[in-house]
Parts: structure tokens; sequence; C-alpha cells
């Protein structure tokens, strides 16, 4: 590291040791982990059985031909649309409720909290919320729906519906992270750019599209991205009590669960039925490779759409 | 000065963290030859009924005598409880004598880690009913005591059944039998008139068995190691055919989700079926769900068209005994685990949950009492099991992926109820399970 007038450790060893403690930490549970499972992945390991022997690349192999692939590209797919119906319908509804909650109106505080406070329940208590309301025989929706309109949808067993019931139960509970953050930067936000655009006569479409949308681009570009992290793995809790990955999809996607995303498919396979930890962990591996894959991407693309000007 | 003192308190810091991990001093275990020798059971009982009776047990058995000292622990689910079991082992840890699935018989004797009851010098096996026996009999040798048995029976609502027209005592017999009593029903007016059974594969296991037919190759996993399946013999078929038909006729009624026990339950209990596919374990549960809302019967499993009864698997769990060195423990956690399973205290398990007794003694223990001139209901299920006949069919299909199957069959069934053919949802899944199963044998040399 070069010396800099400006920096507070004016020799490089000084930082390294009050970075120590993190760094071991992070190796020891993130890095190394991450290592041994991409290790484990070109074995076959059966956890029960305690075996361990090494097979190359036949985990990968069976992971894209032979009787399992289509489950897994299945659940390939599935995982991404799944990640983008998060992060499309999550960030715009969000940005929307924030732009509402922001006005200052009488009870914009309480409007705030009951908008936030989804974000604090676990995983496990909001999936079980949603059970219950989209239980098809004793569930409200369904007791009004049944009532008003005399329609008895199968919300958690029509494979169509249940992905859309997945959908909503994540975005929902990750509604209130995005609002926190949109609120405090449309908050930040100075009241120049838009009063200008008020004396110039732009509509309201105008005025989000081309004013407050890009000033408020440095939220939304870190937003997409917990986002991402948040539909690929924290969904988990949630597609666990709601469907447990069922139910199968219609033709011709009915070679997997269609709410089994790919960490939930690592879970069955590595924890479930016979335990094959070393085909679990070349799935993880896949995984690890999408999500990077889609880090690198959005980075490169938005990152430099982000506009940084105040 | 101060950036010395940072700079010492920060490898402080350091050290601390790296030398944080320690393990209490153990005691040294008992060598005296007066004290009691400690035996752990895990068991999969976490509610305050079941879990409170064994405790009981324990006490009972620690109080009659002084060789051995029992402490019982709960472990959540049958895979938390076999999973721990396993890590615990490969630290020496293990606890002795384990709580395991039925369905993981064969996971757990490939893991090693156990020892057959069998060969823990010789006791008297006569007095529990073969079929049951027979399941965790491995390689002719008795591998585990069975502790908690259970077989799946029909429930019938007696007020829809009567409503339609048949008499209150009336027991569909086979799988059209019970289709067309729900179409008669629907006909009649009877609202609800459906069939609620969970998406379990447990079932359909069982209804392999009731037409003399094997869900494995090599009898079943008996004779030899199981290398493939059978689901797309003609028996498999059959009984995807009855969910086909089902939900042409909209009878099959369930929540979505697999292997839903509580939400079929529900479904029943809350009067919105007319026939409910369970296990009698939950015969008390059921019975003081439904209190007086409608009048409840309990028949044998139906079974499919032109097939003669063969009987049912037993379902439900048995007790291991892990390897030891020390052949008092062993002895210990064998006797336990027979005291456990004593005539007396099945009658009371029995009476207590549901589940059966599955000793001879017992079952004459409990005629003699009257208890199945109350408890009519139960005798249902006794006898499904005693006239259970006795061969590899019945015995149970034994392999590392019973599970897997089980997974795979579900999907199968929910293919079948979303329109795919039987045969060819079969044939996929026997496609898929047999990769499954190669998979596990593979590490098996």
């Amino acid at each position: 590291m070069q010396a800099n007038s400006h920096a507070v450790f004016k020799k490089s060893w000084a930082a390294w040791l009050y970075l120590l403690p993190t760094i071991i930490i992070l190796i020891t549970f993130i890095f190394y982990p991450a290592l041994k499972s991409v290790i484990l992945a070109f074995y076959r390991s059966n956890f029960f059985l305690g075996t361990r022997k090494f097979i190359g690349f036949g985990n990968f192999r069976n992971l894209f031909k032979g009787p399992l692939a289509p489950g897994f590209i299945q659940c390939f797919f599935q995982t991404i649309l799944f990640s983008l119906c998060v992060l499309g319908i999550g960030i715009s509804f969000s940005l929307f409720l924030a732009i509402q909650a922001n006005k200052r109106i009488r009870g914009a505080r309480i409007y705030r909290l009951l908008l936030i406070w989804p974000f604090a329940l676990s995983p496990a208590v909001a999936g079980t919320i949603f059970t219950f309301l989209f239980n098809s025989e004793i569930g409200i929706i369904n007791e009004v729906l049944e009532k008003l309109f005399n329609l008895k949808p199968m919300w958690l067993s029509n494979p169509n519906l249940a992905f859309c019931v997945t959908v909503t139960a994540a975005v929902w509970k990750n509604l209130g992270y995005n609002i926190v953050f949109y609120l405090a930067a449309l908050q930040n936000l100075s009241s120049e750019p838009l009063e200008a655009a008020d004396i110039d006569g732009a509509s309201g479409w105008r005025k989000f599209w081309n004013i407050m949308f890009p000033l408020l681009s440095p939220t939304t570009f870190f937003l997409i991205f917990t986002n991402l992290t948040y539909s690929f793995f924290d969904s988990f809790g949630i597609i666990d009590v709601l469907t447990k990955g069922a139910p199968m999809g219609n033709v011709p996607f009915d070679n997997a669960g269609i709410t089994t995303t790919l960490m939930y498919k690592v879970f069955i396979d590595g924890f479930g039925g016979s335990s094959n930890m070393g085909f679990a962990a070349a799935e993880g591996t896949i995984l690890m490779i999408l999500v990077a894959g889609f880090s690198y991407l959005h980075f490169e693309v938005f990152g430099k759409k982000v506009n940084y000007d105040v | 000065m101060k950036k010395i003192g940072l700079i010492l308190s920060c490898l402080l810091l350091g050290m601390t963290m790296l030398f944080a991990n320690g393990t209490a001093e153990k005691t040294s275990t008992a060598t005296k030859t007066n004290e009691p020798i400690k035996i752990t059971f895990w068991h999969t009982f976490g509610d305050a009924k079941r879990q409170g009776w064994i405790h009981s047990v324990v006490e009972a058995f620690n109080a009659s005598q002084s060789d051995y000292m029992v402490k019982e622990e709960s472990k959540g689910s049958y895979r938390d409880c076999i999973q721990g079991a396993i890590l615990a082992a490969k630290q020496g840890e293990s606890p002795s004598l384990v709580h395991v699935a039925e369905a993981g018989s064969q996971l757990a004797y490939d893991t090693g880690i156990f020892l057959p009851v069998g060969e823990i010098g010789s006791f008297d096996t006569s007095d529990y009913i073969q079929p049951v026996l027979n399941y965790y009999t491995i390689g002719g040798k008795v591998n585990s005591i069975p502790f908690n048995s259970s077989s799946p029976v029909l429930y019938i609502n007696t007020d829809m059944l009567v409503a339609a027209g048949y008499p209150a005592d009336y027991v569909p017999d086979t799988f059209s039998d019970i289709i067309n009593c729900c179409l008669k029903a629907r006909a009649k007016g009877v609202a609800n008139a459906n069939i609620a059974i969970s998406l379990n594969g447990w079932f359909f296991e069982q209804w392999l068995s009731e037409q003399n037919a094997c869900m494995f190759n090599n009898d079943n996993g008996r004779t030899a190691r199981a290398t493939a399946t059978l689901l797309d013999s003609p028996e498999a078929i059959k009984i995807a055919q009855f969910y086909a038909d089902m939900q042409k006729n909209n009878l099959y009624s369930y929540t979505g989700k697999f292997e839903d026990w509580d939400g079929s339950d529900a479904i029943f209990t809350e009067g919105k079926a007319m026939f409910h596919i369970t296990s009698t374990a939950d015969i008390v549960n059921i019975t003081n769900a439904v209190g007086s809302k409608f009048k409840l019967n309990v028949g044998m499993l139906p079974i499919p068209d032109g097939s003669t009864r063969n009987g049912t698997v037993i379902g439900g769990g048995s007790l291991w005994v892990t390897k030891n060195d020390d052949p008092k423990e062993l002895k210990g956690a064998r006797d336990f685990a027979l005291y456990l399973t004593n005539t007396d205290n099945m009658v009371a398990w029995h009476k207590l949950t549901g589940y059966y007794p599955v000793r001879k003694s017992s079952i004459d223990t409990l005629k003699s009492q009257g208890w199945f001139d109350t408890n009519a209901k139960q005798l249902v299920a006794f006898n499904q099991l005693l006239q259970t006949k006795v061969n590899f069919a019945s015995a149970g299909g034994l392999s590392g992926t019973v599970y897997d199957n089980r997974t795979i069959v579900e999907q199968a069934i929910q293919k079948v109820l979303n329109g795919t053919a039987p045969e060819v949802a079969m044939k996929e899944a026997k496609k898929l399970s047999d990769a499954k199963l190669a998979e596990y044998n593979a590490n098996i040399q």
C-alpha cells in the first residue's frame, strides 16, 4: 500500500493487525467452508454412511445429463424466474409505497410503521401467516372469495397459484427493508430539482422518472443487490414453511416442485432422503457461480448507470 | 504509548479468540463396580403426553434395579435423531439406545454405528407379532426392537354415510367401492362427500403390500441389497390409477403440501370429507378432535380391486443399540429396550396413544380387560395386522433410499393429479428412484 499522508495508519502492518480478527472470522466461517464445499462437489459423499470417494466431475455430469438432470435444470430456471419476480415486483412496489409514505399527510408515521414491521418477522412466522391465509379450505381469503364471487382457488396445490403466493410472501416479507432505505433516500433528496421541474411544468410521471429515479439510483443499485441475495438465499424459510418446494408444475415443468429454488434443492438433496452430500455440494457450487455471475453483471451493467450527483 | 496499548489489546483479543474453544473437564466415567452404568436413550417424542410417559417408564426402570441408570432425551424429528446419533458416534459419544423410524432401517444398518440387538446375548422374541419383527429383521438377524408401531386405517364420517343411504357400519372394501360410495352420496346431495388422504408415499407402500407386490427388487431388499425399484409394476400403476380416478371425479381433497398429516386430519375433522386414511396412531387425537361434531367409524384400509387382502406394512419406529466396547452397557441398553416394550408397558402405551402393542401377550391382556368392547375402533387395526400374511411384500421395502423413494412417488402422484397418465408418471418415477438408489449403493463397495 502506498503511503498516503491522509491515511489513518502510517504503516500498513498496523491496519492489517486491526483487520485480523474480522479476517479470521471471515475465513473460518465463510471462505474456508465455501472452499471445502466446492471440493466436496468432486466427491461422492453420503452423510449417513460417512463415505467419501473422489469421482471428478461425476456429480456435475449427473446434474446436466441423466435422469436427475431435468429436475435440476428446471430448478435452475425457476430460481432465476423467482429472483427476477421478487426483485422486479419488490423494488418497484417498495418505491411506490415509500413515495406514498413520504407524503406529508396525517398518520404518515403510523403508515410508515405498518409498512416496515413485516421485516422484523422471522421467515417461519411470515410463512405460517401466509399458509393460514391461503389455506384453500379454512383460509380467510377463500372464505371471503367464496362468499363474494363463489370462487375457491386452490392456492397451494395449483402450481401457478402456488408460485405466485410464494413470490407474494417473499416480496411482502422484504417490503419493510426496501421501504426503510427508500424513505431515507427520499428524505435526503434536495427539493431544488423537483421545484425547478414544477416551474418548468413537468408532469408527475416526468418528475418521477427523470428526476427522482436517477437521484435514487444509488439506493436502487444497493437494494437490487440485497434483494438478489435475499431471493436466492433468505427465501428458504418462507419456501420451507409455505410449500416445501411443492407442488409439481404442469407439463413441461413437471420434473421438480415449482417453488423449489436452487437453495431449497441443495437442502433437499443434501439433508433429506439418503443425504447425497457430494451431489448437493455440486448444486451449491453451481448456485454460487450463478450468484457470482449475477453480481458481476449487476455491478458492470447497473453500476455504470448509477448517478451519484447529489 | 497509547498506540502500544492499543496493539497489545488487539493481540490479546486475537489470542483469546484463538483459544476460546475449551471443553469442560469431563468427570471420570464410573468404573467402580457399584456405580450404575449410564444408559442414554434418544427418542423423537417431544410432546408432553408421550415424553411424560416415557419418562415415567425410565424412572420405574431405574427404581427397579441398580445396575443401570437410564436417561431419556427427545431429539425432535426422526431425521434429527438419527443424524444427531451419527454425529455423536463420530465424536465417540454416541447414545446407548436410539429411536429410528422404520424407513430409516437400511440407512441405520449401513451407518455401521449400531449393533444388531439379536447379537446381544439371547432373548425371547416369540412374543412379538411376526410381521412386525420381520420388518426389523435384516439378513436373518433381529436388528432392533419394535417400539411404536402403526398401520393405516380408514376413518369414516358415519353421518354422511347414513345420509347417502348406506348402513351405519358399512366399510368400503375396494377402491371402486369407496369412489362409488362418494358418488352416490354426491347424487343424494351430501355436501363434502370427499376422500381426504395426505399425499404420502407411505400409503403407496401399504397398497403395494396389500397386493402382495414388492417396492424393491431382490424380494424388497430382504434376500440381497436392493438395486432397483419396481415402481412401474402393474400393481404400482393400479395405485396411481386410483388417484387419477379420484381426481377425475373431483373427490380427492388435500392441502397441496406433501406429507401434511395434520392438514388432512383437519380436513376430515372439520367435516369437509367423508373418508380419511391415516395412521392408527392418530385414533385418539382424531376422536378427540371430532368430538360430538359427527359420528366416527374406523375400518380396514380399502384395497385395489381384484386383489386378495395381503396385509399392511408396519409403520412407526424401533429401538437400535449402538456399538459399544462395554458389554454391560450393551446389555443395559437391550434390557431397557425390552422393559420399555414389555407386556404391561405396551398395553399402557397403546391406551395412551393408539400405537399397537406389538406383543401377543399385550393383545391378550387388552382382550381380557375388555378394552375392545369399549374401543371397538382399535380392534379393526389389530385384526388388520394379525391377519397380515407373512411374506416379503408385507415385510416392507428395505433400501437406503426409502425416503427418497417416498418423495419421488409423491411427486409422481401429484403429476397424476395434474393430468399425467399413471403409466407415464410411474415409469418416470422408476427412472428417478433407480438413479437415486444407484447413487446410494455406489457408496457401498
